[in-house]
């Protein structure tokens, strides 16, 4: 009996895995949101509020998009030189291929950066 | 294997990404007025890729130490993502210079997905799956929101970006537990371990990566972003999403239950029997209600998956290869369907989305309304036209093997699913005209591509037979 159970295992496990992704986002924070405290809606309360004033402005503020840019372009920078570690201190192993690839990489990287450069990604005004 | 022989192997990526960085750097420096000539130059770099499989790139065996591989299965699969994604070069200007949004970057961005695509087909090895994966997601998620001043579009792609980082990550999760449970990151060493005896771990790592993948073929009960990301994104996005990516995730399906997950076929069956049958009735029953073309052509492309998932279920060559025949007739209708979508604009020039709206096509645009009604047939499975042969190659390949069961219900949801396309027939024959007025045909490459796809899904399509049976089986048995 229990071995004609296992079988369908895996089912069953896709079957949760997909509800309880889905559920969980859904209903966790308002589970908890309920259990912890009280519940008393009110017009005050559901009001949006910033440090105890009314909000001044629609919190839905835009954020200048160059900041993302200066972000994103750190970030890939930023795992390039994670990335040129490991690669640096086991270059003797991995010999001339390693070398290879790597200069392949820096060199996809660099017409990447000057994509960015001249579409002025890098110019702040 | 030398360096040189992988290299020859993997041709058509090498071609499609030197040509994306080149035309990427031509994209930056000419600027926006380049699109046009960019355009060009990208579709013949598609057609030289494909041209090049016909070489080493095409059956030349395992390449790069066992992470990549160029048998007739993926051959073919990249003869038709190609083919996809060079109409949906061919088709976007045409929408995008009315909006003034037509930029050199886009042919770059389906380009680079091209290779993506390719990487994915090709994958033998668990990694270099998800950096073909990736590469296709990534370009997919600029695509999606590419027109930058529309809000739905936007929507679009923050709603597949965010989605489509929670299915990387429980895709990776799922290679991670088979890489740590069989100990290598091969398919081949996946499916040693598999057969030595499918442990929890296993079992586990077995039922995340089918999830992520089910993910990004918009199968049930991973379908959710596919509405609204099909009907925020540009229609020639769309057109993209619908078809090129669909045959890459299915062909990468196919190879790692084959070839990796093949002794777990008792598992993994239960997991595609219950995505088939569920795509098929919750792609049928949900696109009833639509009233947004696009939004229904989103449901018809989650019900497809599921027909064509049927065909995976036996685990048979034959299987397979109604698999690649199901991938290869659906692409040519809903890539017409989404082309006569794109030609529906009103005097003004304003895309026309609304099925109410699509009465009275049948008076102002005879040819449009009829090549539309042959794509609705052909979707429906109705048997004259040639949308009926993949799906009863699959429910053939099921009955082969005693599934018969299972094939009864297929079809019982495919009547379900003609509903809703001989609903939209009856709108554009039958329904009191609106006072819609469409304008008539600006683009006469987009007319051809329109005609070439409606003879093929007509009854003439069934000339093909032979030779596409012929290729489909042929690319099939490569995987057993």
């Amino acid at each position: 009996m229990a071995s004609v159970a296992a079988q369908y295992l895996p089912i069953l496990l896709f079957l949760g895995v997909a509800l309880l992704l889905s559920t969980a986002f859904v209903v966790l924070p308002i589970a908890v949101a309920r259990l912890t405290g009280a519940h008393k809606p009110s017009t005050d309360k559901l009001s949006e509020y910033e440090c105890g004033f009314p909000a001044f402005e629609d919190s839905r503020m835009q954020f200048d998009v160059r900041f993302y840019l200066v972000a994103i372009l750190f970030i890939i920078f930023d795992l390039e030189a994670a990335f040129l570690y490991p690669w640096a201190v086991s270059l003797r192993e991995i010999g001339w291929t390693g070398w290879l690839a790597m200069m392949g990489f820096l060199a996809e990287l660099l017409l990447g950066f000057a994509y960015a450069w001249k579409k002025g990604a890098l110019e702040w005004e | 294997m030398g360096y040189t022989a992988s290299f020859a192997l993997s041709l058509p990526e090498i071609i499609l990404s030197f040509g994306a960085i080149a035309l990427m750097l031509a994209a930056a420096w000419a600027g926006d007025k380049a699109s046009k000539a960019i355009s060009v130059i990208a579709v013949a770099l598609l057609a030289g890729a494909a041209a090049s499989l016909l070489g080493p790139s095409g059956s030349g065996g395992v390449g790069y130490d066992g992470l990549y591989v160029a048998d007739g299965f993926s051959a073919f699969s990249k003869l038709l993502i190609y083919v996809s994604a060079a109409i949906a070069i061919i088709i976007a200007p045409g929408f995008f210079d009315r909006e003034g949004e037509m930029r050199a970057e886009f042919p770059v961005l389906i380009l680079l997905s091209a290779v993506g695509m390719g990487m994915m087909v090709s994958a033998i090895d668990l990694l270099s799956l998800y950096v073909g994966l990736e590469l296709q997601s990534l370009a997919a998620y600029v695509l999606a929101s590419f027109l930058r001043r529309d809000g739905r579009s936007a929507e679009a792609g923050l709603k597949y970006f965010v989605l489509g980082a929670l299915a990387s990550g429980i895709l990776l999760y799922g290679i991670s537990l088979l890489y740590g449970f069989s100990g290598g990151t091969s398919f081949h060493a996946v499916a040693v371990a598999m057969h030595a005896g499918v442990g929890t771990g296993l079992l586990f790592g077995l039922v995340f990566v089918l999830a992520g993948l089910a993910f990004k073929i918009a199968a049930v009960p991973f379908h959710m972003w596919t509405p609204d990301v099909y009907e925020g994104s540009p229609t020639p996005v769309t057109a993209f999403f619908a078809s090129a990516p669909k045959v890459a995730a299915m062909g990468l399906l196919v190879r790692v239950a084959i070839e990796a997950m093949g002794p777990a076929g008792d598992e993994w069956r239960q997991i595609m029997i219950f995505c088939a049958l569920a795509s098929t009735i919750l792609g049928a029953v949900a696109a009833i209600g639509q009233t947004n073309i696009k939004r229904l052509m989103a449901y018809s492309s989650i019900n497809n998956v599921g027909f064509a998932l049927f065909g995976l279920v036996p685990g048979t060559a034959y299987g397979a290869s109604g698999v690649l025949t199901y991938m290869t007739v659906y692409i040519a209708m809903t890539l017409g369907s989404l082309l006569c979508i794109l030609q529906m604009r009103d005097a003004e020039g304003n895309p026309v989305e609304t099925i109410a709206s699509l009465s009275g096509l049948s008076r102002t645009r005879p040819g449009l309304a009829a090549a539309f009604a042959v794509f609705m047939f052909s979707l429906a499975g109705i048997p004259p036209l040639f949308g009926f042969w993949p799906k009863f190659m699959v429910f053939d390949a099921l009955v082969d093997v005693g599934m018969w069961p299972l094939a009864m219900i297929g079809i019982a949801t495919s009547v379900i699913g003609a509903f809703y396309y001989l609903k939209i027939v009856k709108t554009i024959y039958f329904d009191e005209p609106s006072d819609v007025r469409f304008v008539p045909l600006r683009s006469t490459t987009e007319g051809v591509l329109i005609l070439i796809a409606a003879l093929f899904v007509s009854p003439l399509g069934y000339f093909t037979v032979p030779l596409l049976g012929k290729a489909t089986l042929d690319a099939a048995t490569a995987l057993f």
